[in-house]
């Protein structure tokens, strides 16, 4: 290349949203989407749903839970979240997102616990790990038709203002092409659908005997749906920028496509969900293969976005080149938020064995 | 008594040689509509800078004196003036310097203030833009929500930093460090609501030459320039600078 | 064992968030302790304003934490007066700005009558005057003050532990340090080492068959590098008592070429005279291997002055440069240019601008005409040269090249006159006779009509301006252009505009001489300044002011000698003098072979540094037996130096003693045995003057405006810092030399004053700086003393100056030195001319290079500008060694914009890391380099591993290597001190110096550095170079 301006003196701004970000985003969007997947079974009362949807339950919470902590980290001054609270701004989605979360979570909180207070209650009559706790938890045990579905409405209501904040809050972000297309919030939401998914279908793969085909099956088929939606959405996006129909799309891609790290990973994740899409598509029997996939593309869309976004200098020429520090503002951050996804996995899992919950019909709900 | 001029009157110059002085095309063509600051209605001040590109040596002596007066850590910048090796077309001379001082525009419509989730970051009612670093929690919206790249975390305080026009020495009645050290003179800050500054008697002057920043982006800068080419006033395409952060903070 | 297996997990799990969070965690408690240190709540951490400045009213209000001072900066040789701001109690520098009194820093610059309140207010926002009145300190200059807090200062005096060079030492006591400097002995178990007192033999001769050589006080030898303001102490020890030759700064790796073609031009080669364009006035500059506001003495003036000419319109500029740099400013568009130029070919460009000047009668011939200042002056010119001085021209004469005097043609001269300054230079007279050039009134004839009668005998002669004209139609345009890569067309079109500007024209040039031919190409360069007629003009070729004397006879202190003073004699190391009057030539004479000599001699040069080390480690002219190194660095700053002496460097042998004075660690000094602390910055006393570049008359007061940080000589309770000072005097003491101790100097009236502290020599030459001049200057008010911080000095200047003389004193520190006042440039009788004036005649013609021979060949030189191609000592031109087949490129160097050779601040190298090498777009195509790609340059003297860069901002064929990076020292090598470690920041050590790959001369069996043949100068621009992908 030969270009005909060359920056001899210029300086690079660090990535300022980190890896944090993209674990809160990921997290975030997998809970609601775990969520959208529990309504079917436990709200709906659809027919073979049961078991999938007290797993995406699961899922929504595990991932609900885990979520802000890693917002809390992202945050330089974490001691100072309660700020949010202390001075409302109405300008700022973000400021709406601290008070979307809440809302969220207590819904999700509520209508989890009114959706396993049964199972729970088994569990302590069943002598389970942590039975005492199991017992207390489940305050009787009984089901609650009505309670759960207002707070799962609660949690619907706060679902969608979570989905729309963080998409919009980024979304609004005109300084970032990439960020700055209306396509967005629409592609996080898929995204987070399809990972929702995914995770259901990679607990529903570790119920003994690899669980219920059908449900796999049936998982997979809205996995293939979703992923073409995704597909769909992003072959609108990329003919938008070529076109150069929509300006925001032209100038969005003509600032990243020039960019290696950039093309690498904007292409890693397209392929992630073709091969999701073609997988959940020709063999939806294999289903910790999609389901892993579904989760790896779906973090790789956030990865690309956030920090490919993050590598486009505003103002100098060429690109900003991210290098993943090993320490908690980095690689570590990575591994620490799934350390405590994990812990939390374990924690619930131990009141909640995936196979009491998962199993069809093991339990009314 | 004096003779002033060569004893020998120079014959007329022909055009080639005289083109070779002045045919060279000057890279700021056209110049784009001009800016109309309007004067704030009710605050006493407004207080605003012009970059005259034409007065940029390059020296940075505006960069390391910002961050000596500011404190700013090492590898972060509130102000820092991008050098280029331009390829010119068209020219005898194949290739110029240019030169372009950044800093934050301290917008009159700023985007970086709606999007702070706390309210820390606001415009003051003199037109200077800044952070509260007692609210501020760090989340960086700002940083994201700024079309020029002019802010950053500071890792020493973990709170968002940008230039804030040296509000602490304007606010004594002297002149940001930047301003009062450009070795080439292209930084002028003053009032715009004053008439009879510098900065207002320039910027009248230099009307049609006046240009800000990205002016399609909506922020109404406050920072004009004279001498700011097209091809440099929203992201440049071009090779990038070799420039790595030294360190990773953590 | 399955819920093990969960546990452990889980464990692990939250094992991971702990380490994940743990920086989470950390900031909420120290969110909840509060930020230390406390920052306001909008302003951060900014510094508090030094003081404030009511915008309706101008008043002024001190802020009582900071020290508000003016005094210079050492971030560059520029020395800028500037302001300094303290923090009071932790005795950091804040930050620096201008000194608005100091014309290097402020245009144009406040009257010294201006109170120190009104210098502040006038910085201040109040009625704009910051913004008219701008003073600036430059970026180097703020960051390089961050090495007062280095950690990797020397504080203490330093021995060498181990080898030298080894990075391990041992720090020692200031009694220590002097007792083994003084007496010498067994110091590192490797034999005896004789000390200065043995050293100092001032009757035994260094070699009895070459009594010219000296006594052996000549082998203890002082490289400089700069007068700081401090040069005239420390000569005063080593010249005046000690009773050395040899000491030397860095000139002759500075522009050292271009100061001696510019010498040639102004008739004196030791002391190089040059003149700058009057930047405020001028209309149109060639920059010719100088880049302005890029590099540039002075670099801030030069650089403010520039942007102001081409903003305003007024000014049009050419930078003739094989690299592009910060010299050009597209926005100002055609007012700056840039025309890229094949390196070490500039006298071929010149040659041509003047071979089109000379034939399309572009010449000022009538300028030219007049032989002496008085018939100029008669004619309104304000300059004169030497164009019509006839020469002698006949083959064969003994006086061939040289000047026909007075003598020649029978004037009564007496013999010890004969052809020295007494012995007239001669014109042709009305008469068609010679007739002396000083007796003219009018112009005399440039072309010699006939041959001169020396009583029966004709002699050829011909007038300084054909000779000079001949030179210039030695070849034809498309030649030169061919030579230089410069198109004909552009030649012409050069030569063209320069001669359209009347005198309001200046062509000069600086570090791009530095090239195998660099005296001859700056030679040319300057003359083109003579065929205008630019001299002394308002807007043309202008003189420094210079500065007030500090260190003078007078008039209130002898500074200048003493009792006892030693007047150096003998051959100095650089061979800076005639192979003709040494022993060595007679005794080659006589042995029927005078030609070559063992090695080169630079009669026309002033000192050489750069051809010391070569000849103290073999002993040409003579070995050393100690070397001082105060504030130097050859072995980064000198092209080849580093791979031909290091080895014989680190052998104690070859080179018994090497003492450092410098608060560093540099590449040079690591090769010391001791290093004594000197004061770094803003800690040091010293009388410094601009180097050239303003009009007006200026001395920047130095003084400690903070404590200097090094140890004290000893415990007593006033004890003063190490540094230079206390050490020369500590030696003086010990060695009983006279100049120095409780009877050292004398005020004018003869009573003799201690010399025993720094301050007993730089307030006294306070004292002469401020009764010098036309008028002493005023007195400072307790204001003044007060918010300038030299309250602080009040006892010493009471203590040591006379009644009348310490407020006066005082007025220059509170002012940071004195200063004639800006409208003082230029007559005040005659408003188109120069105040200060250089007064004799520009040697078109000079006949002391043109009468002397090669030392290797026995060939005369020219004596006049001429383009030769680059070449080695003895002539060989270095295209015949090193053949472009195999060395198809050529490499220079050129200043960071940012950096200096020392600056190795972070706060630069935080915005610009390294140097990578620039490449040109269709060299990189040929070599498959890309910007950002890792390459190998190598040249005949070595090579190094280089990033590149690849754009159009360089000539075809050059790669360009910005200097100031690939250090080895200044932090780039962690030292060991005692048992403490110096922190390692390999960052320091980023990018590649030129130098390195340096030549040595094959014509002299590579045993010296390739430097110019006439100047003597390092040559670091045109290295034949190749470069590799790897
Ligand atoms: N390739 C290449 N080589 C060059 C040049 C180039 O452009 N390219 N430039 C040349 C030029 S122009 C010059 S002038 C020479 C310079 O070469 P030198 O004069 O030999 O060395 P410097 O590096 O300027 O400084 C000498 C030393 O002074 C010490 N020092 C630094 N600050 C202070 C201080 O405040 N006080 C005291 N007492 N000492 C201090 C440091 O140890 C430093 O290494 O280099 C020349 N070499
Ligand atoms: N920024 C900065 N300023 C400084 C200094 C510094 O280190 N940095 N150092 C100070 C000192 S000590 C000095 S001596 C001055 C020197 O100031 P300058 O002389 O202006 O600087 P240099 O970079 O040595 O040389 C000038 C130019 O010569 C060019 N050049 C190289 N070879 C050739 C050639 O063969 N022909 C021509 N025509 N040009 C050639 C180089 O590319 C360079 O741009 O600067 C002083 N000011
Ligand atoms: S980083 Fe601070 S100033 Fe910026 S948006 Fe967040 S809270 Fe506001
Ligand atoms: S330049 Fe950026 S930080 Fe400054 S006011 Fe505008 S948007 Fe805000
Ligand atoms: S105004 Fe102050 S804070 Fe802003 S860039 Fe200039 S020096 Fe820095
Ligand atoms: S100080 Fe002035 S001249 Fe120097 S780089 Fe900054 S804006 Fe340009
Ligand atoms: S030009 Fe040199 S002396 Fe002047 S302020 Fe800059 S670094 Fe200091
Ligand atoms: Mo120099």
């Amino acid at each position: 290349m030969n270009p005909d301006i060359v920056e001899t003196v210029n300086v690079a701004r660090e990535v300022a949203w980190l890896p944090w970000a993209v674990q809160y985003f990921f997290l975030i969007g997998l809970s609601y989407g775990a969520y959208l997947v529990s309504l079917p079974g436990l709200v709906f009362r659809r027919p073979g749903w049961e078991g999938i949807s007290r797993l995406a339950l699961l899922a929504a919470l595990v991932c609900g839970l885990t979520a802000p902590v890693a917002l809390l980290a992202d945050l330089h001054q974490p001691g100072r979240f309660w700020h949010f609270y202390a001075y409302f701004t109405p300008s700022s989605w973000m400021s709406w997102g601290a008070f979307f979360i809440p809302v969220y979570l207590t819904g999700l909180i509520l209508y989890a616990w009114l959706a396993f207070r049964p199972a729970l209650a088994r569990h302590a009559d069943e002598g389970g790990r942590l039975a005492g706790l199991a017992r207390r938890l489940a305050y009787g045990g009984h089901e609650s038709r009505n309670a759960l579905v207002a707070a799962a409405l609660l949690a619907f209501v706060g679902a969608a203002l979570v989905a729309l904040y963080t998409g919009v809050e980024v979304m609004l972000v005109r300084a970032r092409p990439l960020w700055h297309t209306p396509l967005l919030p629409l592609q996080f939401f898929v995204t987070a659908l399809a990972g929702g998914f995914g995770l259901t279908l990679l607990f529903n793969r570790y119920l003994s005997g690899r669980g219920d085909p059908l449900a796999t099956r049936r998982m997979a088929n809205a996995l293939a749906v979703t992923q073409l939606v995704a597909l769909l959405v992003g072959g609108v996006w990329l003919a938008l920028g070529l076109s150069g129909l929509s300006p925001t799309h032209a100038q969005a891609l003509a600032e990243v496509a020039p960019s290696a790290n950039w093309q690498l990973s904007a292409v890693w994740a397209v392929a992630a969900t073709v091969v999701t899409l073609v997988l959940a598509w020709k063999r939806p029997g294999s289903g910790l293969a999609i389901g892993l996939l579904a989760l790896h593309s779906a973090w790789m869309m956030r990865w690309t976005i956030f920090i490919g976004g993050q590598e486009v200098p505003k103002t100098g020429a060429g690109y900003y080149s991210y290098q993943l520090p090993f320490g908690p503002e980095g690689l570590m951050g990575i591994v620490g938020t799934a350390g405590l996804w994990i812990f939390l996995f374990v924690v619930l899992t131990t009141l909640l064995p995936l196979d009491r919950i998962g199993k069809s019909g093991a339990t009314g709900a | 008594m004096k003779d002033h001029n060569p004893p020998t009157a120079a014959p007329a110059t022909s055009p080639s040689r005289r083109a070779f002085l002045r045919g060279i095309p000057v890279l700021t063509a056209a110049a784009a509509m001009a800016p109309a600051p309007v004067l704030a209605a009710d605050a006493t001040h407004h207080w605003a800078m012009l970059v005259d590109v034409r007065k940029c040596i390059g020296c940075q002596a505006c960069t390391v004196a910002c961050i000596q007066e500011n404190a700013v850590p090492e590898g972060s910048f509130r102000t820092f003036v991008s050098t280029y090796s331009v390829k010119l077309a068209d020219a005898e001379q194949p290739a110029g310097t240019y030169m372009l001082p950044r800093l934050c525009n301290h917008c009159d419509q700023p985007p970086c203030v709606p999007v702070c989730p706390v309210g820390a970051t606001f415009k003051r009612a003199d037109g200077i833009v800044v952070v509260d670093g007692d609210r501020c929690v760090g989340c960086a919206y700002c940083v994201q929500a700024c079309p020029y790249d002019a802010r950053f975390i500071n890792h020493d305080t973990d709170k968002a930093e940008k230039c804030t026009f040296c509000a602490h020495r304007v606010d004594a009645g002297l002149l940001p460090a930047c301003v009062e050290t450009c070795v080439g003179g292209a930084r002028i800050f003053g009032d715009l609501n004053d008439p009879a500054g510098e900065l207002r008697r320039r910027l009248d002057a230099a009307k049609a030459e006046v240009k800000v920043l990205k002016p399609e982006s909506g922020t109404e800068p406050r920072v004009f320039y004279i001498g700011l080419d097209e091809r440099f006033q929203g992201r440049v395409e071009g090779q990038g600078t070799l420039w790595q952060p030294r360190a990773t903070h953590g | 064992m399955k819920i093990e297996r969960r546990e452990l997990i889980a464990a692990g799990g939250l094992a991971a968030f702990a380490v994940g969070f743990s920086q989470t965690l950390g900031r909420m408690l120290s969110g909840l302790v509060g930020d230390a240190p406390k920052a306001h709540n909008i302003h951060g951490r900014s510094a508090e304003p030094e003081f404030s400045v009511d915008p309706a009213t101008g008043a002024l209000r001190p802020n009582p934490n900071q020290q508000v001072s003016y005094t210079a900066c050492l971030g560059c040789t520029t020395q800028c007066g500037v302001r300094v701001r303290v923090d009071r109690a932790s005795g950091n520098v804040i930050r620096v700005a201008g000194n608005p009194y100091s014309p290097l820093s402020t245009e144009p610059h406040l009257p010294m009558k201006a109170s120190v309140r009104d210098s502040l207010v006038a910085l201040s926002r109040f009625q704009d005057k910051g913004l008219a009145g701008r003073s600036t300190a430059c970026g180097r200059g703020n960051a390089a003050m961050d090495q007062m807090n280095s950690p990797f200062r020397v504080l203490t005096p330093l021995k060498r532990v181990g080898p030298r060079n080894g990075g391990q030492w041992q720090p020692i006591s200031f009694e220590q340090l002097v007792r083994e400097l003084v007496e010498g002995g067994d110091l590192f178990g490797e034999g005896h080492v004789e000390g200065f007192a043995a050293l100092r033999d001032l009757a035994t001769p260094i070699d009895p068959d070459a009594p010219e050589l000296g006594p052996k006080v000549n082998q203890v030898a002082l490289l400089s590098s700069v007068n700081d303001g401090r040069e005239p102490f420390a000569r005063r020890f080593w010249n005046q008592a000690y009773g050395t030759l040899n000491f030397v700064g860095h000139g002759s790796y500075c522009g050292g070429a271009y100061r001696s073609g510019s010498g040639a031009l102004f008739g004196d080669l030791k002391k190089m005279p040059h003149a700058k364009p009057d930047l405020a006035n001028a209309e149109f500059v060639l920059f010719i291997g100088t880049a302005p506001g890029n590099a540039g003495n002075p670099f801030k003036r030069t650089g403010t002055l520039l942007a102001k000419g081409r903003s305003e319109g007024r000014l049009e500029y050419v930078v003739i440069d094989p690299v592009l740099t910060n010299a050009d400013n597209r926005a100002a568009g055609e007012r700056g240019r840039w025309v890229p130029i094949r390196p070490g070919t500039d006298g071929a460009l010149v040659m041509g601008m003047m071979r089109w000047m000379f034939e399309n009668g572009r010449v000022n011939t009538a300028y030219l005409g007049y032989p002496n200042l008085n018939a100029a002056e008669a004619a309104g010119e304000p300059s004169f040269t030497n164009a019509s001085w006839l020469v002698v021209a006949e083959k064969g004469h003994p006086r061939e090249g040289r000047f026909l005097r007075g003598s020649d043609i029978g004037i009564a001269v007496a013999e010890e006159e004969k052809h020295k300054d007494a012995d007239p230079y001669l014109v042709q007279g009305p008469d068609g006779k010679p007739m002396p050039a000083d007796v003219a009134t009018g112009p005399a004839p440039l072309e010699a009509a006939a041959p001169v009668m020396v009583g029966d005998r004709k002699l050829a002669v011909n007038t300084a301006f054909e000779l000079l004209r001949e030179s210039a139609l030695k070849l034809g345009l498309a030649e030169y252009a061919g030579i230089c890569g410069v198109p004909e067309a552009v030649i012409t079109g050069l030569a063209d505009e320069f001669t359209r500007h009347g005198r309001k024209a200046c062509a000069i040039a600086h570090g791009g001489m530095m090239a195998g031919n660099g005296f001859y190409n700056a030679y040319a360069v300057v003359t083109l300044n003579a065929l205008i007629g630019n001299l002394n003009w308002k807007g043309g070729f202008v003189v420094n002011g210079g500065g007030f004397k500090d260190a003078g006879a007078g008039p209130r202190y002898e500074l200048e000698t003493f009792p006892g003073a030693v007047k150096p004699k003998g051959t100095p190391l650089g061979r800076n003098v005639p192979y003709e009057k040494s022993a060595e030539f007679a005794r080659r004479k006589a042995a029927g072979k005078a030609y070559p000599a063992r090695d080169a001699w630079f009669p026309n040069a002033p000192g050489l540094g750069t051809e010391w080390f070569p000849a103290m480690l073999r002993g040409y002219p003579y070995g050393v037996k100690a070397l001082i190194l105060w504030s130097s660095n050859p072995l980064y700053g000198i092209a080849g130096l580093r791979p031909l002496v290091e080895k014989a460097l680190a052998d104690p042998k070859k080179l018994p003693l090497i003492v450092s004075v410098d608060p560093l660690i540099n590449e040079s000094n690591a090769f010391a045995d001791y290093i004594v602390p000197d004061s770094l910055m803003y800690e040091s006393w010293g009388w410094s003057a601009p180097w050239n570049g303003v009009p007006t008359k200026a001395t920047t007061a130095r003084w400690p405006v903070v404590e200097p940080k090094a140890a004290k000589t000893s415990h007593a309770p006033d004890a003063p810092a190490i540094g230079m000072e206390t050490l020369f005097i500590a030696l003086a003491q010990a060695m009983k030399l006279p100049g120095f101790g409780p009877a050292g100097l004398a005020d004018i009236e003869g009573n003799r004053l201690p010399l025993e502290r720094p301050e007993d020599w730089y307030l006294r030459g306070g004292a002469n700086v401020a009764f010098g001049g036309k008028a002493p200057v005023g007195d400072a008010t307790d204001e003044d003393l007060a918010l300038s911080g030299v309250e602080r000095l009040r006892p010493l200047l009471e203590a040591t100056l006379k009644p009348d003389e310490w407020r006066k004193v005082a007025f220059l520190y509170t002012r940071g030195g004195r200063y004639q006042p800006a409208k003082e440039a230029q007559d005040e009788t005659n408003p188109e001319w120069q105040t200060n004036r250089f007064k004799n005649a520009l040697w078109l013609w000079n006949d002391n290079v043109g009468g002397t021979k090669n030392s290797l060949t026995g060939k005369r030189f020219t004596g006049c500008a001429t383009w030769q191609p680059p070449a080695f000592a003895d002539g060989t031109p270095m295209r015949d060694v090193h053949k472009e087949s195999d060395w198809p490129l050529l490499v220079v160097s050129y200043k960071s914009a940012l950096q200096n050779s020392y600056s190795i601040a972070t706060r630069i190298t935080s915005l610009h890391p390294d140097n990578p090498v620039i490449v040109h777009p269709e060299d990189a195509a040929r070599l498959g380099l890309a910007t950002g790609d890792l390459a190998r340059i190598q040249t005949p003297g070595g090579e190094a591993t280089c990033r590149v860069i690849v754009h159009e901002g360089v000539m075809r064929g050059v790669l360009a290597v910005e200097h100031g990076y690939g250090h080895r020292e200044l932090g780039a090598r962690a030292h060991t001190l005692g048992d403490a470690r110096q922190p390692e920041r390999p960052d320091l050590r980023a990018g590649v110096n030129l130098n390195d790959l340096g030549l040595a001369d094959p014509t002299r069996g590579n045993q010296a550095i390739w430097v110019d043949a006439v100047s003597g100068t390092s040559v670091r621009n045109g290295l034949p170079a190749k470069l590799m992908r790897i």
